[in-house]
């Protein structure tokens, strides 16, 4: 635990340095996700939104923004992080990725460290905005208090396990930028970020099973916007932890493999 | 002039044949074909084609996919050429070779326009592929206005090459591209019309969508491609959208001038 602590807080200061000495990054963390949130929002306009609008078979219309904005929420923890798996593309071409493995630390641990040390910079200034908003647009229905805590707890873990194993895979890319793509719109599209996912259609609903964010935003709504107790939703619970796992193991697996790949081909430090 | 211009293009092309990262290429398809499907959902699925009768009274038409689809369609092409063309001088300096550039007597003006020339055929390819699948989603075209088709499509690209020459000049100002680009591109999505009339937005927002080339370009494309009767406004639309073009040609140009003055003196000493 200690040797991930410091991991991760050299992780985090490395981080900072390389990012935050351009204001423009206050762009990406806070500016983007607000307008992606409003274009979200109104993209539901030209429909019919009135008290017989179909969309309340899945959400009640008058909860459509807290519905929206807890997809954007979860969304921007896992993007932050599919983003930062993309810059381990960036270490191996500046040569830092061959330094950091030579280290004695924990390649497994440096993955997970590496997605903890950036989601929490990442996400502090949206999470302000979108607590704020669903504190302003009211809506919330929650059965214990201390419920919500354990959501939030949830959403982290959840995404330091995607983003550990996302680095993973980043480390047998040479082009980082076309996993970038493939991962990132249809983790928005197709996990109900924008979308009840019970509306789709079933060969839409198999991919959205295939993202950890579909169990975390069932989760995280059925908390706030249902009021469920902890016993109604065991199953996704279960099911998220099936795959967590499942990503932790392999990731453990895949750092290895990618490493001893890295040694015989020599490739570390080339792109 | 010319020279500039052939050898810019023959070099892209070489660069686009050897050395191009796809992953722009399908990703650009993948936003288009992505608004496609989500409109195709929402419509279908969700909605059970349900609209508002304020959709229909903003934009004359009730087929929501042919609009939304035509946003899809235009929106990657524009982020296309846009990034096409404001990247070139930023790669340069990036690679390397801005000095040895900045340094040759060769027009300025032929080189942007062979790079964008060469990358309409890369950003024609996108746009040709994201039609083929909105046809299957349900975009209608009709073949009605062919002939102002080609004349729309013109100005539309001047504006847009235009636009990206201001947005060059602030990625040497900022020394930046990822933020730059995509903080106008989330911008330009939300208030050109893409997937819903901009008119649903409060005003103080809605009148950005005056200085998109992109809501121009939208309006006059779906009126010749998508309604049976052209829209009475597109006279209009036109000649708002050349003005515009003209506006950020010049600015562009004298802006682009500025920075490479200043990228001189600050980059190379």
């Amino acid at each position: 635990m200690m040797k991930m602590l410091t991991i991760c807080q050299a992780e985090m200061r490395k981080s900072h340095r390389h990012n935050f000495n351009n204001r423009l990054i206050y762009f990406s963390m806070f500016l983007w996700p607000i307008i992606q949130f409003i274009n979200a929002y109104y993209a539901f306009k030209p429909f019919n939104l009135g008290q017989n609008s179909p969309l309340s078979r899945f959400v009640p219309v008058n909860k459509l923004g807290l519905f929206l904005i807890t997809g954007c929420i979860a969304y921007i923890f896992f993007w932050s992080l599919v983003q930062s798996a993309w810059m381990m593309g960036y270490e191996r071409q500046q040569g830092t990725l061959e330094l950091i493995l030579l280290t004695p630390a924990s390649r497994t641990l440096i993955m997970f460290s590496r997605a903890a040390a950036n989601l929490i910079e990442a996400v502090w200034m949206f999470s302000i905005f979108a607590i704020l908003t669903i504190f302003f647009m009211g809506g919330l229905h929650i059965a214990h208090w201390w419920l919500l805590p354990f959501a939030v707890m949830v959403l982290l873990l959840s995404a330091v396990v995607w983003g550990g194993f996302l680095n993973t895979i980043f480390l047998f890319s040479r082009d980082a930028g076309f996993l970038y793509t493939l991962f990132e719109a249809p983790m928005e599209f197709f996990s109900g970020v924008r979308m009840p996912i019970m509306a789709f259609p079933i060969w839409a609903k198999v991919i959205a099973f295939v993202f950890p964010l579909t169990f975390v935003l069932t989760i995280l709504r059925a908390i706030v916007m249902d009021g469920k107790t902890l016993g109604s939703i065991c199953i996704p619970l279960i099911e998220l932890a099936i795959i967590l796992i499942a990503l932790t193991a392999a990731s453990f697996i895949l750092v290895r493999y990618a490493e001893k790949h890295a040694k015989e081909t020599g490739n570390l430090t080339f792109f | 002039m010319w020279i500039a211009f052939s050898a810019t293009f023959k070099r892209q092309l070489i660069t686009m044949r050897r050395a191009y990262p796809w992953s722009f290429f399908i990703g650009h398809i993948l936003d288009g074909v992505y608004i496609t499907i989500f409109a195709y959902l929402s419509y279908h699925f969700i909605f059970q084609g349900q609209l508002n009768t304020q959709f229909v009274s903003y934009t004359g038409t009730s087929d929501y996919l042919s609009y939304v689809i035509m946003g899809g369609v235009f929106n990657s092409f524009a982020v296309s050429l846009l990034m096409i063309v404001s990247r070139m001088l930023i790669n340069e300096m990036r690679e390397g070779t801005l000095e040895a550039l900045l340094l040759t007597p060769s027009s300025r003006l032929g080189y942007f326009l062979g790079a964008a020339i060469q990358g309409l055929m890369r950003s024609g390819i996108e746009w040709l592929a994201i039609i083929c699948v909105g046809l299957f989603f349900g975009l209608n075209l009709v073949a009605a206005h062919l002939a102002l088709l080609l004349p729309i499509m013109i100005v539309l690209c001047f504006a847009l090459f235009a636009q990206a020459l201001v947005l060059g000049g602030f990625m040497l100002a900022f020394r930046d591209t990822y933020i730059t680009q995509n903080t106008l591109f989330v911008i330009m999505t939300l208030v050109s019309g893409v997937s819903f009339p901009p008119q649903f937005l409060p005003d103080w927002i809605q009148g950005l969508s005056l200085i998109m080339p992109l809501y121009y370009g939208l309006e006059l494309m779906r009126s010749v491609m998508t309604h049976a009767a052209p829209s009475s406004d597109i006279l209009y639309h036109l000649l708002s959208l050349s003005t515009l073009g003209i506006l950020y040609f010049a600015i562009g140009l004298l802006f682009m001038k500025r920075m490479e003055k200043s990228v001189l003196e600050k980059h190379f000493g």
